[in-house]
């Protein structure tokens, strides 16, 4: 016996629109990562890789810059700009892209292996990562969001379980289940999200840092105020790491090795995480 | 004051007392031995010169010094030290002879006999001097008949007057080195004064950035002496001083011929000025000393284990010297100088003589002598395309406390672009000579280093095809000193490398889920407390039909009225379980109490039997208690009953 027939029931307008928008939505997902994989090597990636082959380093860094610029950031842009500058001698921007690209990919050893050379040729010490250094680097952009899925479902457990009657005889299942379901996720949830609450207050604050590059050419003046006129108390080397403490127009206050502070110019500076400098608020 | 002595313990005091005497008496026993000193040996005419003869373990007696046509005896000072250094003991006594040459020529001044006071004679050598004609810019002597008094506050700080006289000779490292005449100071009621501070700079006429050299000293007088918790610190912002010491060189002088014994504490440091003109250093000290009483000395014993002696505190000011601050000229000031004022000598190496292309060769600086320490960078590379050069590293030792005198190391890392014999860069090295007023330029002369093997060639990119993210690396390359060439491929694309905690919508995100939560929770809570009761009403029902019947109970046994009365009672108690058991009123029977609780059906039997009895038969036994039975219902029946 025939219970259901296709052809038995005509087809409802909004059934046919549902079906049409899934079938869409089925299309793109397969084929919409297949279209941008394809934009993943072009012409102007080529013609900078090609320059870099060829000794033209400046040309090739500026291709790379110009890629980043149109394109946005990437672990390979900034290690293959990384490169470029280091052969065209400019090791101070050498080593911000490398960081840069680090940044992107903490575990890539390609890119620590560039940087650590860049940063011997600059004669600074070596800055590798530890092992809990790359842990943490690559949990801590996710932390965020498992706290926030964590939050979604303590919410629905807290209204599902004061409509438990509702829902069981609308999903058909036990009253008694669904109860003991919805518990369950208050007490692995409200733990749950303390300690990635705790892990993700910890992750900002440990990249919360404004960290900056010096890109002076050789070294950049280390002055007691933030003046031009102030008197020089040192100097930092490029490709020096610095830690951004505090702004005065066009001057910061840095952290240097050592604990060695101190006002430096902007112009002799760049942030790894660009237009960080920006959201300092002048002092 | 009572104490009571044992013969043993006095015995005891007795012998300790008697060995330290033979101890402290040892070193007068000892032979005595002269030291002596002329400096410096060479000066211009107008300089004063010290001669210096000191008597260690014997005091010495009266002599003249010898005359020699030309040297003017301008002053002199004598000084006796006691020390107590490693736990022994000794006593020191010191001459010291200011002259003043009044003429070029070369001068000696003849050998003497020395008698001590205990009748021993020690011989001077004699001493050779060499006077130049260029005394315009000499110091102006010390001068000790010329210094006018000091100034005294009436509670104990002295404020030296201002005295110009830097000392000639006083490298600051040793307190036997001091060579200047102490005029010690008088406080307002004419005693020597308690406590004051000299301070002696090697130079007052410096260059801007100068270390000079200074000796600190603090004297206090041993009878006033009081623990100190503070360092002498400069008086305004017109010089930078080196950190001092904590602990001082501590000695113990007799000044006055003798009469007045102090507790000396001396530091040595170098001070620089940061700008130039004539500016005032004095330098102060937060001080404690004793407040001395005229009975302090009648009750030893009192005043050692009873007696706390009251401290005075006060800032003791030392003598005020103005300084002469000259900027450096412009005129002939190398492009390589760096502040570097002094004396200095360099020397240069580099290994290893052969490398490879691009192998580092290490060169080695060493900057010695005298000066400003801070100033002196490593010395600058020509530039050189055939060399490549890093940025140096140093290393510093001071060989002595003012941090004067030093070896500065830089070591420098140089890699060679191509092979041949290849010269170094040309080194050299900048100062400025305050004794010459010039600037020095000491050129470095370096090796040249055989170079061998050829240039490496550039790593290239692979050629763009197939994997995006692939490179030519490989894990041999990984090890090696070459970069890993570039990728082929774009890799994944982000806008911004801002975090996303930086970005307004997270933080908005999880806000609003956190509120939501707590709203949730807070619904629930308002929707349990203040939900409407859907068995309130059919309750209240039943709580106004119980009272109906307890009235209709209390009204029967007024009117004696046995039917309504067992009829209301039963009812009462029908209602009363109804709401207990969740039960229909009508519903509670006896046989129905008998299941659920049969000790209240024992209980209630008499009264539903009453009840059915009257009720059905229409008559009431005369000699019922409507008022008893009233009460029973009331007090057994109408309480809530177990369930």
């Amino acid at each position: 016996m025939e219970f259901f027939s296709l052809h038995s029931w005509p087809e409802r307008p909004v059934t046919a629109l549902l079906r049409s928008l899934g079938l869409t939505a089925l299309i793109l997902f397969f084929i919409l990562p297949s279209v941008l994989l394809a934009d993943n090597s072009d012409a102007d990636l080529d013609t900078a890789n090609r320059a870099y082959t060829a000794g033209r380093y400046e040309e090739s860094a500026k291709a790379f810059q110009q890629l980043i610029a149109t394109r946005g950031y990437s672990a390979s842009l900034c290690f293959n700009l990384g490169n470029a500058e280091t052969k065209a001698g400019h090791v101070g921007l050498a080593i911000l892209n490398y960081e840069r690209a680090r940044y992107l990919a903490p575990a890539d050893p390609d890119i620590d292996h560039n940087l650590q050379l860049a940063r011997k040729q600059a004669g600074l010490d070596p800055n590798s990562y530890r092992w809990w250094e790359i842990a943490l680097r690559i949990i801590y952009p996710f932390v965020g969001y498992i706290v926030m899925v964590c939050l979604l479902l303590l919410t629905l457990a807290l209204i599902g379980n004061a409509y438990t009657p509702t829902l069981a005889s609308a999903c058909k299942i036990s009253p008694s289940i669904l109860r003991t379901g919805f518990r369950g996720i208050f007490f692995v949830g409200i733990p749950l999200f303390f300690l990635l609450g705790f892990m993700e207050l910890s992750a900002i604050g440990f990249t919360n840092r404004i960290e900056g590059i010096v890109i002076a050419n050789k070294e950049a003046a280390l002055r007691i105020s933030p003046f031009e006129s102030a008197e020089t108390v040192g100097s930092i080397p490029e490709g020096e790491l610095v830690t951004v403490e505090q702004r005065h127009n066009d001057y910061f206050r840095i952290e240097g090795r050592n604990h060695h502070y101190g006002w430096i110019q902007q112009k002799d500076m760049e942030p790894i995480i660009a237009a960080s400098f920006d959201a300092k608020s002048p002092n | 004051m009572r104490f009571s002595f044992s013969l043993q313990s006095f015995t005891g005091h007795a012998l300790r007392l008697g060995f330290f005497l033979l101890w402290a008496t040892v070193p007068c026993l000892e032979a005595a031995t002269l030291t002596q000193q002329i400096s410096p040996a060479e000066v211009n005419v107008g300089d004063t010169v010290t001669v210096t003869l000191q008597v260690q373990n014997s005091g010495i007696g009266n002599f003249r010094f010898p005359q020699v046509d030309g040297l003017e005896v301008v002053g002199n000072r004598v000084e006796t030290r006691a020390t107590f250094n490693n736990g022994s003991f000794s006593s020191t006594n010191v001459q010291v002879f200011y002259l003043q040459p009044s003429r070029a020529g070369d001068f000696t001044i003849p050998g003497f006999d020395l008698h001590t006071s205990d009748n021993q004679v020690l011989h001077v050598q004699p001493m050779k001097l060499h006077v130049l004609a260029g005394g315009a810019n000499a110091n102006p002597a010390p001068s000790v008949a010329a210094t006018p008094p000091p100034v005294v506050s009436s509670q104990g700080p002295v404020i030296m007057p201002p005295n110009n006289q830097p000392t000639p000779d006083n490298s600051g490292n040793s307190a036997d080195t001091n060579s200047k005449n102490i005029d010690v100071p008088l406080d307002s009621d004419g005693h020597p004064a308690k406590v004051f501070m000299i301070i002696t700079p090697k130079t007052t006429d410096t260059y801007v950035g100068e270390a000079i050299p200074l000796r600190i000293e603090f004297y206090i007088r041993l009878d006033v002496i009081a623990p100190q918790n503070s360092l002498p610190t400069i008086k305004g912002s017109d010089f930078l001083m080196n950190n001092l010491s904590v602990r001082p060189y501590q000695d113990e002088v007799t000044m006055n011929g003798g009469n007045d014994e102090y507790h000396r504490e001396t530091w040595v440091t170098a001070i620089s000025a940061p700008k130039s003109g004539d500016f005032p250093l004095q330098m102060e000290r937060d001080t404690y000393w004793t407040k001395s009483s005229p009975d302090s000395g009648n009750d030893i014993f009192g005043n050692l284990f009873f007696h706390r002696t009251p401290l005075v505190h006060g800032s003791v000011s030392s003598n005020q010297l103005v300084f002469h601050t000259h900027s450096l000229p412009q005129e002939g000031r190398p492009t390589n100088f760096s502040g570097a004022i002094g004396q200095f000598k360099v020397t240069g190496n580099a290994t290893p003589a052969t490398v490879g292309v691009g192998e580092p060769v290490g060169l080695h600086f060493a900057v010695s002598g005298e000066g400003n320490f801070d100033y002196v960078k490593s010395p600058s590379l020509a530039t050189d395309p055939n060399w490549k050069t890093y940025i140096p590293k140093s290393k510093i030792e001071y060989q002595e406390e003012t941090r004067t005198h030093g070896v500065k190391t830089f070591d420098q890392d140089v890699i060679p672009q191509k092979n041949g014999n290849l010269p170094l860069p040309a080194a050299s090295f900048s100062y400025f000579d305050p004794t010459t007023k010039q600037y020095v330029t000491m050129p470095i002369p370096l090796p040249a280093v055989n170079v061998t093997g050829s240039v490496p060639v550039a790593s290239a990119a692979a050629a763009p095809s197939g994997d995006s993210n692939s490179t030519v690396a490989t894990p041999a390359l990984l090890q090696s000193s070459e970069l890993v060439p570039n990728r082929l491929g774009f890799g994944s694309l982000h806008q911004s490398l801002a975090p996303v905690y930086r970005k307004p919508w997270f933080w908005i995100l999880q806000a609003v889920l956190i509120l939501s939560l707590f709203a949730g929770f807070l619904f629930l809570f308002v929707r349990s407390r203040f939900a409407p009761d859907p068995t309130q009403p059919e309750r209240t029902l039943r709580e106004h039909s119980l009272h109906q019947q307890e009235d209709a109970m209390s009204e029967a046994v007024r009117r004696n009225d046995a039917q309504t009365f067992f009829l209301a009672a039963r009812n009462a108690v029908q209602l009363q379980l109804g709401a207990q058991w969740h039960m229909r009123p009508e519903a509670i029977t006896l046989a129905e109490v008998q299941d659920r609780n049969p000790e209240l059906a024992k209980t209630l039997e008499p009264l539903f039997t009453q009840a059915s009895e009257v009720i059905y038969s229409g008559q009431a036994s005369s000699d019922l208690n409507l008022a008893e039975w009233e009460l029973h219902v009331r007090k057994n029946l109408l309480q809530p009953q177990p369930a």
